[in-house]
């Protein structure tokens, strides 16, 4: 156990649904540049230039941010729930390891948002007395199996307190 | 209690008292507003007239709200028009508060605030009744559902409850030196601090002149000084007043089940924690109070609603750590302080000692190449060093088969004490310059409040923190060749 390092991946679709959303969320960077625009035509100073210096970065950001991370959080998020603990492994500059009792865990359940929806996949939040926790996209059967198998044990070990 | 019954009518008195004190800056403004207008009388009737409608409110409130305790529930009916039922479960009751405010000690009777988890805490509130009834109130909700059926055996637990077992107290002596070192000093002459820049109306040049001429001698310089030992002296003042009045006449008691806290001076405050609440406990050594050997220790109680401010309860203000052993031995079995036999690994060293400096090595070039006098910020980067180097000595680490002990520093010392079954998250984190030399960071989280309390050590050996989490599944402070094996 105790150089164990937890095996489960999380799915592969999580790449596409990340990438989407941060694509989606990343249009967010260019708004100093697309305010940029009407601000400077509006006193008569536009400057297609400061534009292009405006746009650059904020188009790196963009496709680091959407095209880049996704793949990289993917590759570096593992997961195990058994009978002793539910283990997470992510992280890719800080690597973060996180264990939790199974019987510290006082209730499981899986989301959606309209994201995950169209790639069929869910997340699964676990809540202890003090804290909460997320294995993000799994697809949604895996999901149920997650969230029953951890519940189920948490009756047991509960049980056998 | 089974029968519906009301406050006493000091409540509605209480209820105003709080109106006008939690509106007092409020009313002043209106007052200094108001009155220098024309008209100025209007506005003092509009004024009474909103007092009085308080006060009546505060009549009707307290006709209106009534309590008991029945089926195993304590039951609240209350609400002027709009009618509200309270229930609450004696099981789910964790905190019983009893508080004595001002209008309270004046009619000799007590507030009780009763807590559940996750409830809000302002429905479960009783503004007035007596002691006797607060007691009394108490030891129905405490009463244990399932004995009340054998009866008997009902009338000795109440008898186990109500005997005091032991208890702490507080010298004046340390009263007093807790006032003196209170940290909180700190923080009112930052608030003072900021207030008299917003004074800049009433300093003007014929004032600063006035007071030249008043006090020859006194030239710009040393008028700074004056002025920043005068905020000194007087937050300081008032931070030691704060500490005599909130924690004099100070006890523990230890019962059975639970730990009662009282203290105050003006408002006297009562805390019931039961024993099985407790997640944590929390040794703070403040900075002028580690040279004394001295702090002040802290309980971390579970499930409900607090203010993030009232998260931990102070479990005795003041306290050395001489003493420490003696007070865990009586008072809190669970615990013992161990010898911290864990340590950051010598190759943490300078990581230690750059650590503080991070954020200054940043902000430093800014503040160089902007102002003039920038540079002297780097100086910082001494005190910076002085306190990695001190964070380093401190962090230290524990654990057996029932408790771990996290001991470490941001400013002032802290040594956490958590029973192995109340750690709900491990938390192990690397970044890249750790995992070349195979350290890691280590947090444990307890609950406290509504939410939890972290406690993290950097920089330790990356074997120790796999066998900390190790140690929280299986309780074993296993010897390191043997974990490799199995």
């Amino acid at each position: 156990m105790i150089n164990h390092i937890p095996e489960q991946r999380i799915d592969k679709k999580a790449i596409s649904a990340w990438r989407l959303s941060a694509l989606i969320f990343g249009l967010l960077f260019f708004v100093p540049a697309a305010a940029y625009v009407p601000i400077s035509l509006s006193i008569n100073k536009f400057d297609p230039i400061l534009l292009v210096f405006a746009v650059i970065p904020s188009l790196v950001l963009y496709l680091f941010v959407g095209l880049a991370i996704p793949n990289l959080r993917w590759q570096r998020w593992r997961y195990e729930v058994n009978e002793d603990a539910i283990d997470l492994l992510r992280g890719f500059i800080f690597k973060t390891r996180t264990v939790v009792p199974i019987n510290r865990v006082q209730h499981v359940d899986t989301n959606q948002g309209p994201i995950y929806r169209k790639y069929k996949l869910s997340s699964v939040k676990i809540s202890t007395a003090a804290t909460t926790h997320e294995i993000p996209a799994l697809d949604d059967e895996t999901a149920t199996e997650v969230r029953n198998k951890i519940s189920q044990l948490v009756r047991q070990v509960k049980e056998d307190v | 209690m089974s029968e519906f019954r009301r406050q006493h009518w000091a409540a509605a008195v209480d209820r105003l008292f709080t109106a006008v004190r939690q509106n007092f800056v409020t009313f002043l403004i209106l007052i200094f507003v108001g009155t220098r207008q024309a008209g100025g009388d209007y506005f003092v009737y509009v004024l009474i007239g909103t007092m009085a409608l308080t006060f009546f409110s505060g009549i009707a409130g307290w006709y209106r709200f009534q309590f008991r305790v029945a089926d195993g529930e304590l039951q609240i009916k209350k609400g002027i028009f709009v009618r509200k039922k309270v229930y609450m479960a004696k099981e789910r009751i964790q905190v019983i508060d009893v508080t004595e405010g001002l209008v309270q000690r004046v009619f000799g009777l007590v507030k009780v605030e009763v807590k559940t988890a996750g409830g809000g805490t302002e429905s479960a509130t009783i503004n007035a009744m007596t002691f006797e009834e607060a007691e009394e109130l108490k030891r129905e909700l405490r009463a244990n559902t399932s004995v009340k059926i054998e009866g008997e055996v009902f009338e000795k637990g109440i008898g186990i409850e109500e005997e005091f077992l032991d208890e702490w107290k507080i010298s004046t002596k340390e009263l007093v030196l807790a006032a003196f070192t209170s940290g909180n000093f700190g923080l009112i002459a930052s608030i003072l601090g900021a207030l008299s820049g917003q004074l800049d109306a009433v300093i003007t040049d014929e004032a600063i002149d006035y007071i030249q001429g008043a006090l020859p001698g006194l030239n710009n310089f040393t008028l700074i000084v004056t002025v920043v030992i005068a905020i000194l002296v007087i937050s300081w003042t008032f931070s030691f007043l704060g500490v005599i009045f909130n924690y004099s006449d100070f006890s523990v008691k230890k019962t059975e089940k639970e730990l009662l806290i009282r203290s105050g001076l003006i408002e006297r405050k009562h805390i019931t924690i039961p024993f099985d609440r407790i997640q944590a406990v929390r040794f703070v050594e403040g900075i002028l109070r580690q040279p004394l050997g001295c702090g002040m220790l802290y309980v971390e109680s579970a499930g409900f609603e607090q203010k993030v401010k009232e998260r931990s309860i102070v479990l005795v203000p003041f306290i050395s750590s001489a003493k420490m052993n003696d007070f865990f031995d009586r008072f809190l079995a669970d615990f013992h302080i161990p010898e911290l036999d864990i340590h950051p690994p010598k190759r943490a060293f300078f990581r230690y000692l750059r650590r503080p400096s991070h954020l200054l090595l940043l902000t430093i070039p800014v503040a160089w190449y902007f102002w003039e006098y920038g540079w002297l910020m780097s100086f910082l980067l001494i005190p910076a060093t002085i306190l990695g180097w001190l964070r380093y000595q401190d962090a230290g680490l524990y654990f057996d088969s029932k408790m771990i002990a996290m001991q470490f520093r941001n400013f002032n010392r802290k040594t956490a004490f958590i029973r192995r079954k109340r750690v709900q998250v491990i938390e192990e984190t690397v970044n890249p310059f750790q995992e070349r030399k195979s350290l890691s960071s280590v947090a444990v989280t307890a609950a406290s409040g509504a939410k939890g309390i972290e406690f993290s050590i950097n920089d330790l050996e990356k074997k120790d923190v796999a066998e900390i989490r190790n140690w929280l599944l299986t309780g074993n402070h296993m010897p390191l060749q043997d974990a490799e094996a199995g």
